[in-house]
């Protein structure tokens, strides 16, 4: 689905991207994981085109990203607000991703349906511009309107990050689903080691843009991470209470 | 503390994007604001001539006495439409450790650093000191300076104090409009009263009572400290920003426009931008206010033909300029959105053409009761109709793929420079020229009609080749296209 060769994505004179090869199978879930600043953003921004790498390319279903624009056509994504229209209400928003992809309101209206429970009351016919939506509720606007455009292929950066945890275990279980049921190839970012395992088969982690593992989730795999981002901790030991000599005088 | 706080004010004025980085966009900034308070001196210098052309029955103190009044009531309705409210400002300051009266008088304090605080001063200083001073003794124009400035205070905090009521209920501002517009008509259409007599029955006491000066200064400081008191009480985020009460926001359709397709959503998404946010609707009511340029233009007789071509021109395109300069500004905040969904940007650029052929139409339109000067001036409005919409709109377009600064849509419009760049300034120059280029060589070989069929000519041909504009641009955007993103990344 999509194959990377030699991508190289400089900032001044820090590379913040460096994949010399990286190819993702029709059907993969990935999940990203990495510190703030591995370069997990800026990797999905190339594969949408998004910005321009230095030098590399990106290919999606054998096809050149860069320049090209069969991809869209297939491809769903959210990496931020900045992907949805602020001054349009959910539903218009929606209505017309959903035009985009040839599907008349009623379509649209039955997809929503569906997720009902997703929204949990709080998006449709609230009267509310998606400006004035909360963080999480403008995320949940995103991940619909990436699910309306029924997708090859999904790319969501950290969709757990802002919304509450009923929102997570249906989110969680519509990605395994989407995956799972209708082969939809996802690549998932997330700080959050416990979701990111459960939803993908594999994980990518990166740092300071270089990709250091990519393991095929197992029931290691959880602690393993865990090890790498506890730095120098030991996980699941109890914490010992130094008492400092200084302040018990 | 308080130190800290100016520091920290500075700071963000010129660490603000709106201050515009570059050096011409400063300069023309000072510039106009340096034009803008040298016109109002010049009214205040020359306010003696000005009097007694329009009163010259009057005696020149009672006129200028009748006026000052009437004058701060136009101040008050000024300052509740632009003045800003210094309050947001405070938000990352109220979790500390900072005593509430500190906050709120410094809130307070600053709220007098407005502009509108000048005007009164540039207006009326030079006349008291040049008329009222040797007349009637310096103590006296030292009343009447007293006076002015509790004037101006007391319209200071109470505008304030209204907007800040308003944006808890909208119908405050819609009540104090309708009552200032009462007290205005009560005088002028139905006579009940004469503002003018009341003004002068306290400021022409002022004259031989120089002490009643203190009542002004005494309603400023009344008014003052009951701000001071109202900010103190609700001092909290709800009460403080500038944000308007809510009301359930419907879906709306543009049933024409749906028949366009993908191009038709696309303009519909526009219309709903430019209706919904502040700074873009501004923009549509001040090309409403263009439509009076044809009422200067043609009533004045020493205007030739040449002049009737920019009048119309700007009444039927002054959206398109005016809007159109910031494109694709407005949809920065989610220019990666529509990057990555399924637009082409021919599509794109279609539904900019249909926007603004729209307007234009309508503009035109709206334009027809210009006929009472003639059919010849509807026949150029026409014509520039045509040409905005066949040129105009595409060299606006060809300067969009070269605009890489975003625009706050929530902020409003007056004196915001945020998106001003050199593209702006240049734009537009050939917009404004390009039509005389055509036209000027006819007009001056007394051919002006030849001049303007060949304008229409223009403007139609470029009508009709329009895919093959729509092409330029295109390739022109794809080069383009990654600076314009990363543009408006930048917030």
């Amino acid at each position: 689905m999509i194959e990377i060769k030699n991508l190289k994505k400089i900032y001044g004179n820090v590379t913040v991207v460096d994949i010399p090869h990286l190819s993702i199978a029709k059907g993969e879930s990935v999940g990203l994981v990495g510190n703030n600043g591995a370069g997990k953003t800026t990797l999905f921004r190339m594969i949408l085109d998004l910005i321009l790498p230095e030098s590399g390319e990106i290919t999606s279903n054998g096809e050149i990203v860069a320049g090209h624009e069969h991809w869209k056509a297939y491809t769903a994504s959210y990496l931020d607000e900045g992907f949805l229209i602020e001054y349009l209400t959910p539903e218009e928003y929606l209505y017309f991703i959903g035009g985009l992809h040839q599907q008349s309101r009623a379509q649209v209206d039955e997809t929503l349906t569906a997720l009902g429970d997703f929204f949990n009351g709080e998006i449709l016919n609230r009267g509310k511009y998606i400006r004035d939506l909360s963080k999480g509720n403008q995320c949940k606007v995103g991940v619909a309107s990436c699910l309306l455009q029924n997708p090859q292929l999904l790319m969501l950066d950290e969709p757990f990050a802002n919304i509450d945890p009923s929102t997570q275990f249906r989110l969680k279980n519509m990605l395994k689903d989407a995956n799972k049921s209708k082969g939809v190839t996802t690549i998932v970012s997330s700080h959050d080691l416990n979701h990111i395992t459960d939803v993908c088969d594999r994980i990518l982690l990166m740092e300071k843009g270089v990709i250091i593992k990519d393991i095929a989730t197992s029931s290691s795999t959880l602690s393993e991470l865990e090890d790498y981002f506890g730095v120098g901790q030991t996980v699941g030991a109890t914490p010992v209470v130094k008492i400092d000599e200084e302040e018990n005088h | 503390m308080i130190s800290t706080f100016i520091r920290h004010e500075l700071k963000a004025f010129w660490r603000s994007k709106n201050t515009g980085k570059s050096i011409a966009v400063r300069i023309v900034m000072i510039f106009l604001i340096l034009y803008l308070f040298g016109c109002i001196l010049l009214a205040g210098i020359g306010m003696d001539k000005i009097l007694e052309i329009a009163f010259p029955n009057d005696d020149l103190v009672k006129s200028f006495c009748g006026i000052v009044l009437i004058y701060f009531l136009f101040d008050l309705f000024m300052r509740l439409q632009l003045q800003e409210l210094p309050t947001l400002r405070v938000q990352p300051y109220l979790h500390l450790p900072i005593k509430r009266n500190t906050l709120v008088g410094y809130l307070a304090i600053t709220a007098v650093f407005s502009m509108f605080n000048l005007w009164p001063f540039l207006l009326f200083l030079p006349f008291i000191f040049k008329i009222i001073a040797p007349d009637s003794g310096i103590i006296v124009a030292l009343a009447f300076v007293v006076a002015i400035i509790g004037i101006s205070v007391f319209n200071n905090y109470l505008a304030l104090y209204l907007k800040r009521k308003s944006n808890l209920n909208g119908w405050i501002f819609l009540i104090t409009a309708a009552v200032l517009i009462l007290i205005v008509i009560a005088d002028f259409w139905w006579h009940f009263y004469s503002l003018h007599n009341i003004s002068y029955a306290f400021f022409g006491r002022l004259l031989t009572m120089p002490i009643l000066a203190i009542i002004p200064a005494l309603l400023g400081i009344v008014m003052y400290y009951f701000n001071f008191l109202y900010l103190k009480q609700n001092l909290y985020l709800e009460t403080l920003t500038a944000r308007k009460v809510k009301i359930y926001k419907s879906n709306t359709d543009i049933p024409f426009l749906s028949r366009f397709g993908t191009i038709g959503d696309l303009a519909a998404n526009e219309i709903k931008l430019v209706f919904r946010n502040k700074r873009s609707r501004s923009s549509l009511i001040i090309g409403l206010f263009f439509m009076f340029y044809g009422l200067i233009f043609y009533t004045n007789k020493s205007l030739g033909q040449g002049w009737y071509l920019f009048a119309g021109m700007y009444m039927t395109g002054a959206f398109v300029v005016n809007y159109g300069q910031f494109m694709f500004g407005w949809q920065a905040s989610h220019f990666d959105g529509i990057l990555v969904s399924k637009i082409n940007f021919s599509d794109f650029v279609k539904a900019k053409y249909l926007l603004f052929t729209t307007v234009s139409a309508i503009s035109f339109v709206l334009t027809i009761p210009y006929v009472y000067f003639g059919w010849h001036v509807l026949l150029v409005h026409f014509v520039m109709c045509v040409w905005n919409i066949g040129v105009t709109t595409t060299i606006v377009l060809f300067f969009a793929n070269r605009n890489f600064k975003r625009i706050d849509l929530s902020k409003s419009g007056t004196m915001n420079w945020e998106g001003v760049g050199a593209s702006q300034l240049l734009l537009t120059l050939p917009l404004i020229l390009t039509p005389y280029i055509i036209y000027t060589p006819f007009a001056v070989f007394k051919h002006p009609d030849i001049g303007l069929a060949l304008l229409a000519v223009t403007g139609f041909i470029a009508i009709l080749t329009r895919n093959y504009w729509i092409k330029q641009l295109e390739a022109d955007y794809y080069s383009k296209r990654y600076r314009i993103a990363e543009g408006f990344r930048n917030k």
